[in-house]
């Protein structure tokens, strides 16, 4: 090569390099204060997953909660603005998540976002919410990663983290199953771990001896050595926080194998539809000694869920929504109030503060959404049904974790 | 060295620089960010195309030499202090020496072998970086906090446009060296036939294990990147589907040409974010188009977008035959990428 | 926990059939039209929908379902053979095939019979097909098997002798061999190529709607399941990617280590079995168990 080629490219090189940083150096920090609110309107991003593996969470979530906010609208708004809503597709992965955030942000200039169903998504966001101080309200994530530890601006988990399940369930299995002895059975992801770490806690702090922990892959196909396992462990209780199809197979081996007798406690994520799942075990005989977990009233309050239902269906006629619609319900409900609470004088630090006080009962939901200072989970207690294939029973009382038990 | 770096070389390398230093200033963040994803999936892809372009080794481990380079850039700087300028060098360096190791046994195999091998390599490597609890946060995802270049602290997408474009620079002219060297031309002829450099006296092994190692260590270049701009990692996004996107990029792009690929990279890179602007009741088919785009590239596009540019305005050669097919590729233009 | 090892190695072995029915199909198309068919899996999907969309929706009976799916997957082998294949092959004939551009084509058809499905509004929910055989389950021993897994078995083994039997008998199998190994020279000697690869397709693709009515009741439904194309990989890789009863042996060979790991190591190390399978026969036997030894077949 000619040295003087050589020296042509090093100069541009350095010139472009020198412009650069002098540039860099003398960057502007300028931000106006709280876009996307005028006197007659206030712009909410809305996003969840409209395509891809994952929408079954967030088609109907997300439609659900569009719905809420019509309905404020048909009332007249609140505060005399009325909602206008972005809404993207984040496919639940982190890379279409974090690009549809920042867009909602810095080219739709929206007030606050309100989206996302799968936490390590979320998670991925969280920062730069965070540095740009918009709030944000988690659609249907359960959202463990991203709420613990509490970071000012995401909010979130409206229908429970992994902990609040596991710890619901531990505490079912401990106070009215009496057990002694209990397997564990996650998938090796951000979920399992945290639903294992409170559910391990919870029964250990109450003396049962944990005799079988399983952690298994989300794409297994053979569930024969886990179970096997659990089988051999000799367990009285077995509490699983999988995945609706690595549900259907373990809750097929579990009657295969004859273990019925061992009541099967099972988290929300792994039947967000009670029917299709006694259809897809195809055996109802597989499931008489079945329970899980459910955060909303739907199931044992049939007004409520005729309620919610027909006003989909008056919304969307096309559409018949899955019963995992309600869970988009709860974000928009405490979104609006806290909008209402904080009051005409609106601004992201004032939605902020009113979040932070917010403590909602609402006619959906097994117990309060409620947030504090150094509290961005919502919900902290659930039912636990029984379920026989045909017909749920809600057990007495709602099941909670603590807050602290297994953090 | 063969031949010089040309003019228009010098000014592709001074128009990424320009656009590195005023976007941040033009664009809101969204672009920016943007800007810096497909700055760091170009260096992805190019780093790929050395190995499937230039030497012909259809290889899938890419993907993991990525999360080496993720991984280690911010382990070393969150948990050793190192600064960003010592930690990827090294995350970089580790990647080829893993590819260095892998390049060993599998440089022995063949077409769907290679193929297979590094593609199982790729899924252990993630099945490390998820089940390796104390080092990588696991499937927990590991947040990474800012990076700082002699205290130009990188927290935003527009600080880090800069280097990440400077990164970019460098990458594309060591490449646009290589091309020129003479690895680069024992590279094209391995990949034109085997036996043809062999008895040219050309080690083979020996500079197949070399472009395999360097690609490595463009993929954990990439993976500093991504520290840049990014903050949070989880091993979900090392899987099979970002492999497909690289490769896809440098398919549909052209691919043994650095303008090609680079293109691909835009094209491919954009594609998502312009069906943004669909209306919602065609998102469901996006994934049916992408695989159309896929499946019609390689019927009509055997040299990717970039072919198809490039005889638009190459003057019409005077045979008569090439005129009448849409076929092309029968022959193998070694000097076409070094153009 | 040794004596946890009977059911898992049995329920490993009827896995790894499935597994093995689907590496069939892809060796089948390997062998013959040197393809990699990266949209294995993504066949085994689309049978399997099929054969829902007949029994759920159109409500026909088992034998016409099935009947309508081989005709169906036969349909699509041989039009993406055809129009996409022929296409990419042909443009060098003799010339020894080049790999990407047949790769990439097949990730694309994988797509492609992904979205198709995904299309449809509810099909993001888990399905199930009804088995084809029911009835109580069998105990061996200390071993269960269900009625399905007996199908499963018998649907293997009958598979693989036929297809040893068209490939080293028949006509038509003896000119697929020959296609393969020589286009060129095959097409010299009067044997229609572009319809040879057909049948390879065609073949293929009806074992892998067969693997998908077989598969869809006992590992559910997705639009996703076509990853279950790894593990069949990982099974013609142990058997040497060339062989037929090497697919079969590999694909049970993988179905029992991945229980026996799973019983007696861990569940988590699972996932991670079949690659790491891939690994090591690849480093230390790269021919496999019953492959032929690689060389260079075309210059």
């Amino acid at each position: 090569m000619k040295r003087s080629s050589f020296l042509r490219v090093w100069t541009c090189l350095a010139a472009g390099l020198a412009v650069g940083v002098a540039i860099a150096a003398t960057a502007p920090a300028a931000n106006a204060a709280d876009p996307g609110i005028t006197d007659t309107e206030i712009k909410i991003g809305l996003f969840g997953p409209l395509s891809g593996p994952l929408v079954g969470y967030g088609l109907d979530p997300l439609n659900a909660s569009k719905m809420m906010y019509e309905e404020v609208n048909k009332a007249g708004g609140i505060n005399g603005r009325k909602i206008k809503l972005v809404i993207e597709d984040d496919k639940c992965t982190p890379n279409d998540l974090v690009a549809v955030v920042k867009k909602l942000v810095t080219v739709d200039n929206v007030f606050a976002l309100h989206g996302g169903s799968c936490t390590a998504a979320v998670a991925a966001a969280q920062d730069y919410v965070n540095r740009e101080k918009v709030p944000y309200l988690m659609l249907n994530a359960a959202g463990d990663n991203a709420v613990f530890p509490p970071t000012k601006y995401v909010f979130g988990s409206f229908h429970g983290t992994q902990r609040v399940y596991g710890g619901a369930l531990a505490n079912f299995a401990v106070d009215a199953l009496k057990a002694k002895k209990a397997a564990i059975i996650v998938h090796d992801d951000d979920y399992g771990n945290a639903n294992l770490k409170t559910t391990k806690a919870i029964l250990e702090s109450k003396g049962v001896q944990v005799v079988a922990v399983e952690r298994i892959p989300p794409n297994i196909n053979d569930l024969t050595a886990p179970m096997l396992r659990i089988r051999a462990a000799n367990p009285d209780v077995i509490l699983s926080g999988a995945y609706p199809a690595p549900t259907v197979l373990i809750a097929q081996k579990y009657g295969e194998y004859g273990m019925t007798k061992i009541p099967l406690l099972i988290a929300t994520q792994g039947i967000p539809s009670p029917p299709a799942f006694a259809k897809n075990v195809g055996d109802n005989n597989a499931l008489v000694n079945v329970y899980h977990t459910w955060s909303f009233t739907d199931i044992a309050n049939e007004d409520v869920h005729k309620k919610y239902f027909s006003l989909y269906k008056s919304y969307f006629p096309d559409r018949t929504p899955t019963p995992f619609m309600v869970s988009g319900l709860p974000s928009a409900l405490t979104m609006i109030q806290a909008l209402k609470d904080a009051g005409r004088n609106l601004t992201r630090e004032s939605l902020v503060a009113a979040l932070e006080k917010i403590n909602l009962k609402t006619d959906i939901m097994a117990g309060p959404l409620a947030f504090g200072p150094d509290r961005r989970d919502a919900l902290r207690s659930v039912f636990v049904l029984k379920f026989d294939g045909k017909t749920e029973k809600v057990m007495p009382g709602t099941f909670s974790w603590d807050g602290k038990t297994g953090l | 060295m063969y031949g010089r770096l040309q003019t228009r070389e010098i000014a592709a390398l001074v128009a990424i620089l320009a656009f590195g230093c005023l976007l941040p200033y033009a664009a809101p963040e969204y672009f920016v960010y943007l800007g810096n994803s497909l700055m760091m999936y170009a260096i992805l892809a190019l780093g790929l195309d050395l190995l499937l372009g230039w030497s012909g080794q259809f290889a899938f481990a890419h993907i993991a030499f990525f999360g080496v380079g993720i991984y280690g850039t911010a382990i070393l700087q969150q948990r050793y202090g190192l600064p960003f300028l010592v930690s990827m060098p090294i995350s970089a360096a580790a990647a080829g020496m893993l590819g260095w190791l892998i390049a060993w046994p599998s440089t022995r195999l063949r077409s769907v072998y290679l193929a297979l091998a590094t593609y199982a390599f790729a899924e252990c490597a993630q099945w490390v970086f998820r089940t390796w609890d104390s080092v990588t946060k696991g499937s927990d995802g590991l947040r990474i906090s800012p990076t700082a270049i002699f205290g130009y602290v990188i927290n935003s997408d527009q600080r880090a446009f800069p280097v990440v474009a400077i990164l970019l620079c460098l990458v594309v002219l060591s490449l646009q060296y290589l091309t020129k060297s003479k690895l680069g031309r024992h590279l094209c002829a391995i990949r034109d036939s085997e036996h043809v450099a062999a008895a040219s006296g050309i080690d083979v092994r020996q500079v197949k294990i070399t472009a395999f190692t360097l690609s490595a260590v463009y993929a954990g270049i990439a993976g500093g990147v991504y520290v840049l701009f990014q903050s949070f990692v989880n091993p979900d996004v090392l899987g099979a589907s970002q492999l497909v996107l690289v490769l896809t990029m440098v398919v549909v792009g052209g691919s043994g040409s650095l303008i090609g690929v680079t293109l691909g990279v835009v094209v491919v890179g954009l594609l998502p974010e312009v069906l943004r602007l669909a209306p919602s009741t065609l998102l469901v088919w996006q994934e049916f188009v992408y695989g159309l785009i896929l499946v019609l590239v390689v019927m009509f596009m055997p040299r990717g977008l970039w072919g198809v540019m490039n005889k638009w305005f190459a003057p019409k050669p005077a045979m008569a035959l090439n005129a009448s097919t849409k076929t092309d590729g029968d022959t193998v233009d070694a000097q076409e990428v070094g153009r | 926990m040794l004596f946890l090892l009977p059911q898992a190695i049995a329920s490993g072995i009827v896995t790894g059939c499935v597994y093995a029915l689907i590496a069939l199909a892809i060796v089948i198309v390997f062998k013959s039209t040197d393809v990699v068919n990266f949209a294995g899996g993504e066949l085994v999907m689309i049978g399997a929908y099929i054969g829902l969309l007949c029994i759920v929706y159109f409500g026909a009976r088992y034998d016409v379902m099935v009947v309508v799916v081989l005709a169906a997957m036969i349909l699509i082998g041989c039009l993406f053979q055809r129009i996409t294949l022929e296409k990419i092959t042909g443009r060098r004939f003799s010339a020894s095939v080049d790999l990407v551009p047949l790769v990439v084509a097949t990730i694309g058809f994988s797509y492609m019979l992904k979205g198709i499905v995904r299309i449809f509004p509810y099909t993001e929910e888990v399905r199930r097909l009804p088995p084809l055989v029911s009835g109580a389950p069998i105990f061996i021993g200390p071993v269960i098997l269900q009625w399905q897994d007996v199908a499963i078995l018998v649907a293997t083994m009958l598979v693989m002798g036929l297809l040893t039997y068209f490939f080293q008998f028949s006509e038509s199998g003896k000119a697929l061999r020959a296609t393969s190994q020589n286009p060129r020279a095959a097409a010299l000697s009067g044997i229609p190529v572009a319809r040879m690869r057909m049948l390879a397709w065609a073949l293929a693709s009806a074992i892998s709607g067969l693997a998908g009515i077989l598969l869809a009741p006992k590992l559910l439904m997705t639009p996703d399941m076509g990853g279950v194309v790894m593990l069949a990989f990982a099974a013609a890789i142990v058997g040497g990617f060339t062989s037929l009863p090497g697919a079969v042996v590999g694909g049970i060979v993988i179905g029992i280590v991945q229980n026996v790991i799973g019983v007696l190591m861990t569940p988590q190390a699972i996932s991670v079995t079949p690659f790491f399978i891939i690994m090591v026969v690849l480093v230390l036997r790269p021919q496999g168990l019953f492959g032929d030894i690689i060389a260079l077949k075309k210059v």
